[in-house]
């Protein structure tokens, strides 16, 4: 009979529905990172690749949102936040890196009832937007350890270069790297430089050595991201003089001076455990009311050098690092 | 040729842009002192100039026949992530790294030409759509091959030599090349059949092909041009930083074609100089590393890019327009 056929397929089709719906209590959540082009995104995205499998596990789901670029990073990101918002989440795990633009979006998101866990950077705006809980390295601590570590290893003038400037966490870092340096006896230059040379290794290469050759008295250079410290790594090179140099975040190449003894150290704050973290205790509060005493959690810094590479190669490998 | 005077000079459409050129320097020697001039301080602006340049002479031959290419903003990338992953990753000879990058660059332009051609769509569009396709598959493939987004490289002594070394301390090989390149592009824009066609193009295109121009050629050309430029210089940084990302030539569409047009090129098409594009480079490159010289407040620079530029442009513009209606000291009256 055709009736009962369309009658079961009817109840087929229902029963299917609702077996999608049980789980409408599971978390549906959105991740909302930077530009996937950045290899530091990329353990990012490992994170929330390797969370997704728990969080689906339990019936929810994961919705990873990225800017696709940093040209007009403040507005893309209030984009995103909204983009979650209209898909309906429970929560969203972010990190703040243009509070004026963010936190108003944030503000309205957390009124409607969406969780917000943070990572990764803006830790002190997070009771602003009612923020559970943050994963991340606090930026300042970072700084002020990378500062430390060059000005005991000698450096008496240390160039802070910051290539998106007005970033927070990029301003935050240099603060940091200035009292961690000052603490040990070293002065610190700060080296903003525009967007016309940003990912731009020759540009910004020339750059760091004009300011070296202006500067004799320069010793010391940290660079906030892996590609500017290849970028540095040249200028020092090119400079002909002994300038200690120490950045943030790992790549293969900062990797292979470190090895080579051409670069000091790389301050690592873990990503995959941010992302990974950020995102599994954002579902596990919503889902089972789950929340971490320790407020906020650091996932950094870490520093590696000369004594501890190999160990952190491995890392590399896995893609984890 | 023969009268090769002071106002023949001037009136050339590249003086212009020289002038803008020479403004720029003036400003930087002041407020730079002496490390911009000199010999270590220059490269610094050579470098840059080189790399971008190199880039812009194509796009500026595309800006002339009324084109445009922004898909280099990928290719530098996706080319230097190609050389990183072929002769790095997989160790390949460098030699097959080399000639597999500029063969993918010239498969893109290819892409690019047939596509603005077969579809009429606009060339900003169609190669915005490549921008976009071939930023995506490099991420997508160093990821898939790779597992991360940035390789090492490290070139033997003679990759190293020709393609990504310093010579005399700080002059980068690649200085050569565009200086090289810039002379054989003078003589096909100045002084080959091509040239004229090319003008002619940009001028008119209708007419153009009426007149028995090989447009759609020359068109396609123009596009694999570009685009294995910048696979040339790609490869060429990854050589030199020993490293590859997928993300590192964005500034590329915005610079190149700001410096065709301190170049004097028009944004409408049909008019420009290789001369005058190679002084709008240099002078792009002076302005953005000459601030790195002087004793600015550095949350200043991009303030003091925007208005040099522009008074660069405003100088040129003014001056070529002077130029034009230039007529010359007025012959004495006989009789």
């Amino acid at each position: 009979m055709k009736f009962t056929k369309k009658i079961s397929a009817a109840l087929l089709a229902s029963v299917a529905l609702a077996t999608l719906a049980a789980p409408v209590l599971a978390a549906d959540i959105a991740v909302i990172a930077g530009s996937a082009n950045d290899a530091f995104f990329n353990r990012i995205k490992k994170g929330v690749d390797d969370a997704t499998l728990v969080i689906e596990a339990n019936g929810g789901s994961v919705n990873y949102l990225t800017t696709q670029n940093y040209d007009n990073f403040g507005p893309d990101l209030v984009q995103l936040i909204n983009t979650a918002v209209s898909q309906g989440v429970d929560g969203i795990a972010i990190p703040v890196w243009i509070a004026e633009s963010q936190v108003p979006a944030l503000k309205a998101a957390a009124e409607q009832g969406i969780k917000i866990m943070m990572y990764n950077s803006g830790a002190d705006v997070k009771d602003d937007i009612s923020g559970i809980n943050y994963f991340g390295s606090d930026e300042f601590v970072a700084g002020e350890a990378g500062g430390k570590y060059l000005a005991e290893q000698g450096a008496k003038k240390i160039l802070c270069h910051i290539h998106v400037p007005g970033a927070v966490n990029l301003e935050t870092r240099c603060d940091g790297v200035v009292a961690g340096a000052e603490a040990a006896g070293a002065e610190v230059v700060r080296l903003p430089t525009p967007a016309s040379i940003d990912s731009d290794v020759t540009g910004t290469s020339e750059a760091l050595k004009a300011e070296l050759l202006k500067d004799p008295s320069i010793d010391g250079i940290i660079t906030l991201g892996a590609w500017s410290a290849d970028a540095a790594a040249v200028a020092i090179q090119q400079s002909g003089r002994p300038v200690k140099l120490g950045n943030f975040d790992l790549s293969p190449s900062v990797l292979d001076r470190i090895k080579g003894g051409t670069q000091n150290m790389v301050i690592d704050q873990q990503p995959y455990a941010q992302s990974f973290l950020a995102a599994t205790m954002l579902a596990a509060y919503i889902d089972f009311g789950i929340d971490l005493p320790t407020d906020p959690i650091l996932t950094g810094p870490g520093i590696v050098d000369a004594t501890n590479i190999d160990a952190a190669l491995a890392g590399v490998e896995a893609g984890a690092r | 040729m023969g009268n090769l005077s002071f106002s023949s000079l001037i009136r050339r459409p590249e003086a212009g842009a020289f002038l803008g050129m020479v403004f720029v320097f003036l400003f930087f020697s002041l407020f730079g002192g002496s490390t911009f001039t000199s010999f270590a301080g220059a490269a610094s602006w050579l470098n840059v100039a080189a790399n971008l340049g190199i880039i812009a002479i194509p796009i500026g031959f595309l800006m002339i026949a009324g084109e445009l290419d922004i898909s280099i903003g990928s290719m530098v990338p996706a080319s230097s992530m190609a050389i990183g992953i072929l002769s790095g990753y997989w160790e390949l000879p460098i030699a097959v790294g080399i000639i597999l990058t500029l063969l993918f660059g010239a498969t893109v332009g290819l892409i690019n030409g047939l596509l603005v051609l077969r579809t009429g769509v606009p060339s900003l569009i169609v190669t915005m759509g490549t921008l976009f396709a071939v930023t995506g598959i490099t991420l997508f493939l160093s990821i898939y091959i790779t597992n991360t987004t940035a390789v090492s490289l490290s070139a033997p002594e003679w990759a190293r030599a020709v393609f990504g070394s310093f010579y005399f301390n700080s002059y980068q090989v690649i200085i050569a090349w565009w200086l090289g390149l810039t002379g054989l592009y003078v003589f096909f824009l100045h002084y080959s059949p091509w040239g004229n066609w090319l003008l002619a193009m940009g001028g008119d295109k209708e007419s153009a092909r009426n007149a028995g121009i090989p447009t759609e050629k020359l068109t396609v050309a123009l596009f694999v041009l570009s685009s294995t430029s910048a696979a040339f210089v790609g490869l060429c940084q990854t050589i030199l930083f020993n490293s590859a990302q997928v993300s590192s030539g964005m500034t590329f569409i915005f610079n190149t074609i700001i410096s065709v047009v301190i170049g004097g090129v028009l944004l409408t098409g049909g008019f420009g100089s290789v001369i005058g594009i190679f002084f709008g480079t240099l002078t792009f490159a002076m302005v953005n590393q000459g601030i790195y010289f002087t004793d600015f407040d550095r949350n200043l620079s991009s303030f003091i890019i925007g208005v040099m530029l522009l008074i660069a442009v405003l100088m040129n513009n003014t001056f070529r327009k002077m130029a034009v209606s230039y007529t010359g000291p007025k012959s004495k009256k006989r009789g």
